[in-house]
């Protein structure tokens, strides 16, 4: 201890110890009684304290559930390495701690209303591993399914969905807003489970707003027929079950388990520009049809400009999804393509004039 | 005390070499540990928190995807610590080169050499109203180093490697910031009421 007396302040800053003592308050019992003890240090000491603050500066703590969340986050990212990476790069942290509220509060809700997590349904289905996609960018993200459908997430939005759908029919669960390209395949029907409300389909388009924090699912069909049934009702009536045509909107009133069906001029639920695109092009140049569908399924298509400057499109496509509708404009092209992550590339030889 | 601290960074690089392996458990723990740190040194070169968290989670997207090549890396924090630096001046840099530079210019100088950039101009920091700190009298690489070197209790080979810095340059550094930040210290309230006159 005595040697303390002979420190001059530059000794005093490089004690580690000491350090330690001004910077996290580590004991602190003991260097009070250097302090009490050594009063010809009191000076230096104090210099030294003053000069370790001022090198620290002041720092602005990150909280507790803040940490636990962009955890978690990171956690999810790196759950699911087929998906889509590149849509989740840039600024998406940022809507995190919006992200984090809307959450909780949606939680809270469903807490309320059901005893199991939104995608338990899929868990009792099997050992297969789930995967689940959750849209945290401003942007709409395009999810492919490993059946080939596409799935267009709007912010916020989530879905779980087996690796491996089942032989007899394909299930997931959905929360939030999506739109749906249901890749057509008779024999094994497509099922949405969103909240109360299940949804039937061979192979259709449509979108379905299911917000855990509101009171009702509503659903709009695009194209194709859908069956609407609704669980957890305690009997089967009438009621909770109907068919849905084109242009026709349900919705589930959540309380009440009552579905109501009405005829709408436009598909459109969830202003996505999907909703009421029918991509229907006319000698279009190729880079303007690349660029209607980077805007629909927020996708990324790379292509040579160059090249493909004489290309122009004249054709109609509807509710497939994404991968069919690039396989119908390559084939126009004599052009393949591929899809990585949502990165599209397309490589063509060019057209003639 | 020591012992306890020992195998401590026992403790983490094997769950650093757990994480090069694919263990997304460690992976976690990772964040944990070096989340916080991270940031507050990454508050050394930017306000905008947003962005140095960004750059933080972006650093730990980055090692994931590389994990694999990462295993041979035995001074974890240094290595965290230089990335998040590498990726924090390439941001700004590009950051500045399209917004206002006015609004920016505490951060990045127009000048393109990244020397540069870190020096501050005196004149400024004495016209800045956080002058109660002696600290922003300094330049700001000495103030990094000084910040390594006495809140994070890193080696001068460590700060030499972060700061892509010749380890004489870090003692230098050290050595001058803590002589500055003494005399401040000893003629702070002369300056102060000199500054008070200065600015009135």
């Amino acid at each position: 201890m005595n040697n303390y007396k002979n420190f001059e302040v530059r000794d005093w800053i490089d004690d580690p110890g000491f350090r330690k003592w001004v910077y996290k308050g580590e004991q602190n019992s003991f260097w009070l009684s250097i302090l009490e003890n050594t009063p010809s240090q009191a000076e230096n000491i104090e210099q030294a304290r003053d000069i370790l603050r001022m090198v620290r500066g002041e720092l602005d703590d990150v909280s507790e559930e803040e940490l636990a969340s962009r955890k978690s986050k990171l956690l999810d990212y790196i759950s699911q390495e087929a998906q889509t990476r590149s849509w989740w790069r840039g600024r998406w942290f940022q809507a995190a701690a919006v992200l984090l509220l809307t959450l909780g509060f949606a939680g809270y809700y469903w807490k309320h209303t059901s005893t199991t997590p939104y995608n338990a349904v899929l868990s009792l289905s099997g050992n297969v591993a789930i995967t689940e996609v959750v849209n945290t960018d401003e942007k709409v993200k395009l999810v492919t399914l490993p059946d080939g459908s596409s799935v267009i997430l709007k912010k916020e939005a989530r879905i779980s969905y087996p690796d491996v759908f089942s032989a007899d029919k394909r299930e997931v669960v959905m929360l939030g807003e999506a739109f749906f390209e249901v890749q057509k395949n008779p024999d094994k029907p497509f099922y949405i489970h969103s909240g109360e409300m299940v949804t039937k389909v061979t192979g259709t388009s449509f979108s379905i707003k299911a917000n855990a924090a509101e009171k009702q699912v509503q659903l709009v069909v695009k194209t194709g027929v859908v069956e609407i049934s609704v669980k957890n009702s305690g009997k089967e009536s009438k009621t909770n079950h109907l068919t849905l045509n084109p242009n026709q909107l349900v919705t589930l009133n959540r309380e009440s388990n009552a579905l109501e069906k009405r005829n709408v001029a436009e598909p459109v639920l969830i202003n996505l520009p999907i909703e009421s695109q029918y991509f229907t092009f006319k000698k279009t140049p190729v880079k303007d049809v690349f660029r209607t569908l980077e805007l629909a399924y927020g996708v990324h298509i790379n292509f040579d400009k160059q090249i493909t400057s004489e290309c122009n499109i004249t054709a109609r496509l509807g509710d497939e999804p994404i991968r069919e509708k690039l396989e119908m404009i390559c084939d126009v092209l004599n052009a393949r393509f591929e899809m990585k992550n949502n990165a599209i590339s397309v490589y063509s030889d060019g057209c003639e004039k | 005390m020591k012992q306890k601290e020992y195998l401590h960074d026992n403790y983490l690089s094997e769950r650093w070499l757990q994480f090069c392996a694919g263990d997304k458990n460690a992976f976690g723990d990772l964040v944990d540990h070096n989340f916080t740190s991270l940031y507050h040194y990454g508050t050394r070169f930017s306000p905008d928190k947003g962005l140095i968290k960004d750059c933080i989670q972006d650093l730990f997207l980055e090692i994931w995807e590389k994990r694999e090549k990462l295993d041979h890396i035995i001074s974890i924090k240094p290595y965290l610590f230089q990335s998040l630096r590498n990726n924090l001046i390439a941001r700004l840099k590009k950051q500045s080169r399209f917004s206002d530079l006015s609004a920016n210019e505490e951060l990045v100088s127009n000048d393109s050499s990244p020397e540069l950039i870190w020096i501050t101009d005196e004149t400024e920091a004495l016209n800045s109203s956080r002058l109660t700190n002696g600290i922003e009298l300094l330049p700001k690489r000495q103030r990094e180093a000084l910040y390594l070197k006495y809140y994070e209790d890193l080696s001068h080979e460590e700060i030499a490697a972060i700061m892509g810095l010749q380890r004489q340059a870090v003692a230098n550094y050290l050595h001058y910031g803590i002589l500055k930040l003494r005399e401040y210290w000893k003629y702070k309230t002369i300056l102060l009421t000199m500054i008070i006159d200065f600015i009135i």
